[in-house]
């Protein structure tokens, strides 16, 4: 019964899928044909769905690139990728001590909170002037940084904060110091809570890298490469550049929920 | 070992008088039940003794060392288990050990001792998720033994248990205590638990919670349930306790 279910729904997702692929296509060959056409957009510019993935496949065989001639889409996936996870890793080192700090003491709650209430409600994206103007290396990383660091801020308070004092009183009763308390009760309590904001700082990262990558114009990078196509008008390769940065997204999100049930077996 | 003395305790949540001048003394290896209304102030009392809790009047001792702070002499075993999730059976009875700091080779062997007193050899490496009510409970009582504390606080700990599974954690917990040589205040919303547990039972009433008779309970061990003497206290305490449920009942 709940095989059936579940293969019933993934009959559905692909009908879905190759429902809009037909859609797209038919959508663009009007257009081509005068048959139809979206006011004020050019729609027969749109690549189709054929001409997207040729230049996909076109443009994944390659490793060559440079201004004119950027191809080769894994050198800007490799490029992206570790910007993010750099800018991920760095956050996450950042961001789990302060969350922690921040969640536990109600000093360090009012040292920090208004600093960090007013800096976290500027979007990733008002930082790129900075990055570009004021930072001499690394402004990419430091975009990621900032859009992965306050998710993960926020949901480390949280994750303290909704420790059950009854563990807490527990491990009062069995000898805990105030430092075993937080290292055996409120970091193992609050440790999903931590993984769940590192999954959504890694989307907000993914997107704050490809527009980054676009504005600070690293000759290298995922929101480089679909800028730079769009600008040559190879809009088949901006399409599947877009796809691409769709597709990863994607599979970084279940990759962390894969860890997610990996690491943590003690829910069911 | 295990002495504990309440001298006029009394605790106050802001300005409600939760428990009133109570006086009690636990002797050494006395096993002595805590019976009364729901309210009256059973698990505050075990919070002042465990030094979870401080009181606004009179002074707690444990083996006539004044109770000021938490008082990591006493196990807790908590009505609804209180595992840590992220540790294994055999994790969380080690927990006491490792916070003294005691090597892993010989807290290993702790948790192994207790796994085997409490029954539950097989099961070192399941996580409290997957175990049934009463062998999380086990678990509980085990963690407080590997502590080896002088005094059990108990707050409950069958409360959520079908009636099967009670009688025998109460077997097993005598027999536990009896293995141990711990002194224990057992908290219990069932008189036949307490007729069967304990040494003493302490009938409270409610607002405020003060000590309103004490049973002594002399049947010796193993007891049966439905002999005459039992029958009799279970008669008594549970008059007592009947007209303190009434009026608690009255005064809501
Ligand atoms: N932290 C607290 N703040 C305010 N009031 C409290 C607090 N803890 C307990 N009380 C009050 O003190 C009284 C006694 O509470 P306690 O939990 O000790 O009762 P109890 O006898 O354990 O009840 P039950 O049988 O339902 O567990 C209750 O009226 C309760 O509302
Ligand atoms: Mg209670």
């Amino acid at each position: 019964m709940k095989n059936d279910n579940k293969r019933n729904g993934l009959i559905i997702n692909i009908l879905s899928l190759i429902g809009f692929i037909i859609f797209w296509h038919v959508l663009v060959a009007l257009a081509r044909e005068q048959i139809f056409n979206i006011p004020f957009m050019r729609l027969k510019d749109v690549p189709t769905p054929i001409e997207t993935w040729y230049a996909l496949v076109g443009s994944m065989f390659t490793r060559t690139y440079g201004p004119g001639l950027t191809y080769g889409i894994i050198n800007h996936i490799e490029a992206s990728l570790v910007r993010v996870i750099q800018g991920s890793a760095l956050a996450f080192i950042i961001g789990v001590p302060v969350g922690i700090g921040i969640g536990y003491s109600r000093l360090i709650h009012n040292i920090l909170n208004p600093i960090i209430e007013i800096v976290r409600n500027m979007p990733p994206m008002a930082w790129i002037p900075l990055a570009i103007f004021i930072l001499v290396s690394g402004g990419s990383i430091f975009i990621v940084f900032i859009g992965v660091v306050f998710p993960i801020i926020i949901n480390t308070i949280y994750g303290v904060r909704s420790t059950d004092s009854r563990l807490i009183d527990a491990a009062r009763m069995l000898g805990a110091s105030q430092a075993q308390i937080v290292t055996k009760v409120i970091i193992p309590s609050a440790f999903p809570s931590i993984i769940a904001g590192l999954r959504i700082g890694f989307g907000v990262g993914w997107m704050a890298i490809v527009a980054a990558e676009m504005v600070i114009r690293s000759p290298v990078g995922l929101g480089y490469f679909i800028w730079n196509m769009g600008d040559l008008g190879r809009y088949a390769e901006m399409v599947a550049g877009m796809i691409v940065i769709g597709v990863i997204g994607y599979f970084m999100n279940i990759s962390i929920v894969l860890l997610q049930k990996r690491v943590i077996k003690w829910v069911d | 070992m295990g002495r504990l003395i309440l001298k006029g305790v009394s605790r106050k949540f802001n300005g409600f008088l939760a428990v009133s001048d109570v006086n009690l003394e636990i002797a050494d290896g006395e096993f002595v039940c805590l019976l009364g209304p729901s309210g009256c102030g059973k698990t505050t009392i075990l919070r002042l003794a465990a030094g979870l809790d401080a009181p606004t009047e009179g002074e707690l001792f444990l083996d006539s060392k004044k109770i000021e702070g938490v008082n990591d002499e006493c196990g807790f075993v908590f009505q609804e288990y209180v595992l840590f999730p992220w540790r294994t059976v055999k994790g969380n009875i080690e927990f006491g050990p490792e916070m003294k700091g005691i090597r892993k080779e010989e807290r290993e062997q702790i948790a192994l001792h207790y796994i085997d007193l409490v029954g539950l050899k097989g099961f070192e490496n399941h996580y409290p998720h997957e175990l049934s009510g009463g062998m999380k409970q086990r678990v509980g009582i085990a963690r407080a033994y590997a502590n080896s504390p002088k005094l059990l606080l108990m707050d409950e700990p069958f409360g959520a248990l079908d009636a099967q599974t009670r009688n025998l954690m109460q077997g097993e917990l005598l027999r536990i205590w009896q293995e141990e040589h711990i002194s224990a205040l057992f908290v219990t919303h069932s008189v036949d638990e307490a007729v069967y547990l304990a040494d003493r039972v302490m009938v409270m009433s409610a607002r405020p919670g003060m000590v309103k008779d004490i049973f002594e309970i002399d049947i010796p061990r193993p007891r049966v349930r439905t002999s005459p003497e039992a029958n009799e206290l279970r008669d008594a305490i549970l008059k007592s306790l009947g007209t303190e449920i009434k009026r608690a009942a009255s005064l809501k």
